[in-house]
């Protein structure tokens, strides 16, 4: 962790720079009173503030013998790979596909792929998801869901 | 007039069958809204607004009202069992009520929210019925000095809730109010870091970041053990579907508190149940005996933010219908329907709409009765959800996330900005940094800036202001004595060992 403090102690802090330039750009024409560039760049001089006391807090303590890594091994971060990416996809094929669809494959997927669930479990909760979803949402609450271009 | 007189009036109305059937729609419509993240009371306050256009006015706010209030009770029931919250307002719920669960007290948990919101709902429509006009009138001495001195305490509090490191929850409260800056600036109109997207115009949604930052990110935490080891961790027994005499115990006070301050902040308008709820559990974990429960599972943790939050939806319908100004968001939606209905609210609304005013409060007495009833029972079909086991629990979460943050505003780009969030959350997991101050910070960013800029402005750049007006002065100095408050334990912990070098004594609690 004291390593991990570290690093992202310098993130924020160069972070909190870049918010302060940008921030400073922002100059508008005369307002009354503080502008909109005011509040971005007090606080990205805060945010540096802390940045630094962060450092220095890590800086200070003993480094712990076999200290734990932050992230987990290779091996554990390919379910959450796989999991983001399959997001990533519903979120783009959501609306050519159609909420039942997606919802049904990216379910399916989730359950099959990711938690290596029977296919016969799989579908059967995909199927009954999607359509339970779209009942609750669709019908009882009114929201309009995206049908596909082959439109359902 | 008499006010018991006019109330008794007003329970003839709101007790006619129509009233009573709309009523029990609202409270079970909100508690299902309240249940589903990314569903809102104020968007089911707005999707009803035509629905009920054909309905007299009473009946039409009556539903409205039981939406806004019900939704209050739903937000905890999946803050409780899955650690996602339904509501901005449920978010401190999460931070006991899902430890709770996992110890196999999620009755318990869930109970206790419901008797709690009950209690303090009640306490609010009393002390709505009471002092309505007299709090109305103080609270139009909060300038934009009172309301940065207000946010700025929220916040410092908030960061001290930060169990390890109150570093880092400044840090991530900071983070919070920077998310916030992006958008359109009110006072100006210039668009700040929206990088040329319309999308960012409006902010990143609430929804999508709270979304992303709890419910996106514990997935991917959980997904680094095998799904067995999940299952384990959350099997839920239900040791107990009531709370137990010392739950009682330890929740009664804080449910009094919760309910007394839960409501004047939700008198303030602008001020919600989102802010009571963040208060009133910093609140209790100050003047807790054995603060490191919280966090971990305590009973109180859950009674007061859940209290709160009701006891504030409550105080907020005060502004509504005394002065016509809308207490919170949802409040704000409710002040267009009496528009619609041909009500003018304002301080007359009292006079020239009494049987109206009275029969809504009276409907809020009934509503909360009807949602003590409706939730207590539906506590064992809520808990007993959580026997599924998680493997086929997380596609679950994933998609109704997904779509609930979708369904908000019916846009696409929200749902990346969960994507995103959902990263960011699950670094900050990692890097130890907590997430419920960023979520303040962004809720709470656009009243910080606003009234900030507003009070700086009045006093022609002259910071004394904040400490010159007595209000604010006073809720500063709390603000910087709970800034200071862990600096000042370190120091005194660490002299204490220092110099307890020869008596034995305990160590510094």
């Amino acid at each position: 962790m004291r390593r991990a403090d570290q690093v992202t102690a310098v993130v924020l802090f160069v972070g909190s720079l870049t918010l302060m330039r940008e921030a400073r750009s922002l100059q508008a024409g005369d307002t009354l009173g503080p502008g909109p560039e005011f509040l971005p760049f007090w606080l990205g001089v805060l945010m540096a503030g802390l940045a630094v006391m962060l450092f220095l807090q890590a800086w200070r303590r003993a480094p712990t013998e076999g200290a734990s890594r932050v992230l987990p091994a290779f091996g554990r971060l390919v379910p959450i790979g796989a999991t983001l990416l399959s997001l990533a996809t519903y979120i783009l094929v959501l609306e050519p596909l159609g909420f039942l669809l997606a919802t049904g494959l990216l379910t399916a997927f989730l359950l099959g792929v990711v938690e290596r669930e029977r296919w016969t479990i799989s579908l059967g909760v995909a199927v009954a998801n999607a359509v339970v979803l779209h009942v609750i949402f669709r019908t009882l609450l009114g929201v309009s869901l995206p049908k596909g271009i082959w439109g359902f | 007039m008499d006010i018991f007189s006019a109330l008794l009036h007003g329970f003839q109305v709101a007790l006619s069958l129509q009233n009573l059937l709309f009523c029990l729609l609202g409270v079970t419509l909100g508690t299902l809204i309240g249940v589903l993240p990314g569903l809102g009371p104020t968007t089911g306050v707005a999707i009803l607004i035509p629905i009920t256009f054909g309905l007299n006015a009473t009946t039409a706010i009556i539903t409205m009202a039981g939406v806004y209030y019900g939704a209050m009770y739903g937000g905890s029931t999946t803050s409780i069992l899955i650690n996602v919250p339904g509501e901005s307002s449920s978010v401190m719920t999460t931070l006991d009520g899902y430890q709770m669960a996992k110890q196999g007290r999620a009755g318990a948990a869930l109970g206790m929210a419901a008797i709690s919101s009950f209690i303090s709902g009640t306490f609010a429509i009393v002390m709505l019925t009471l002092i309505a006009p007299l709090l109305a009138s103080f609270a139009i001495s909060f300038g934009p000095p009172e309301y940065f001195a207000l946010t700025f305490m929220g916040l410092t509090m908030a960061t001290s809730l930060a169990s390890d490191s109150p570093l880092k929850g400044a840090i991530s409260g900071l983070f919070g109010l920077i998310v916030a800056c992006v958008g359109v600036d009110a006072i100006s109109g210039l668009d700040r870091f929206t990088l040329g997207s319309i999308y960012l115009l409006d902010g990143f949604g609430f929804i999508g970041v709270a979304v992303g930052l709890f419910a996106v990110s514990e997935v991917l935490v959980n997904l680094e053990q095998t799904a067995e080891q999940v299952f384990v961790k959350t099997e839920l027994k239900l040791r107990g579907l009531f709370p137990t005499r010392q739950d009682w115990r330890d929740s009664l006070l804080p449910i009094g508190r919760s309910s007394v301050v839960g409501f004047f902040v939700g008198v303030l308008p602008g001020a919600g149940a989102t802010i009571a709820s963040f208060i009133c559990y910093a609140l209790e974990k100050r003047l807790s005996r054995h603060p490191e429960r919280f966090g971990a599972g305590a009973i109180e943790g859950v009674a007061a933010p859940e209290g709160a939050n009701n006891a504030a939806a409550g105080g907020a319908m005060v502004p509504l219908l005394t002065l016509g100004i809308p207490g919170s968001g949802t409040t704000a939606v409710l002040l267009g329907a009496f528009l619609i209905h041909g009500l003018k609210p304002g301080p007359l609304l009292f006079q020239t709409s009494p049987e109206f005013v009275w029969a809504v409060i009276a409907s809020m007495y009934i509503g909360n009765v009807m949602l003590l009833v409706l939730n207590l029972p539906l506590v064992g079909l809520w808990a007993s959800l959580l026997r599924v086991p998680y493997k086929i629990l997380m596609p679950l979460i994933v998609t109704i996330s997904a779509v609930g943050v979708f369904a908000t505003e019916n846009n696409v780009f929200d749902m990346w900005v969960m994507f995103g969030f959902g990263i960011i959350g699950y670094l900050m997991r990692k890097l130890e940094i907590p997430a419920a101050p960023a979520v303040l910070g962004l809720v709470l960013g656009p009243m910080v800036e606003r009234s900030l800029r507003q009070s700086l402005t009045i006093s022609h750049g002259d910071l004394s202001v904040f400490a010159t007006r007595p209000i604010s002065a006073v809720l500063i100095a709390v603000a910087v004595l709970s800034l200071l408050a862990p600096v000042v334990r370190d120091l005194w912990r660490r002299t204490r060992a220092r110099n307890g070098g020869e008596s034995a004594g305990p160590s510094a609690p």
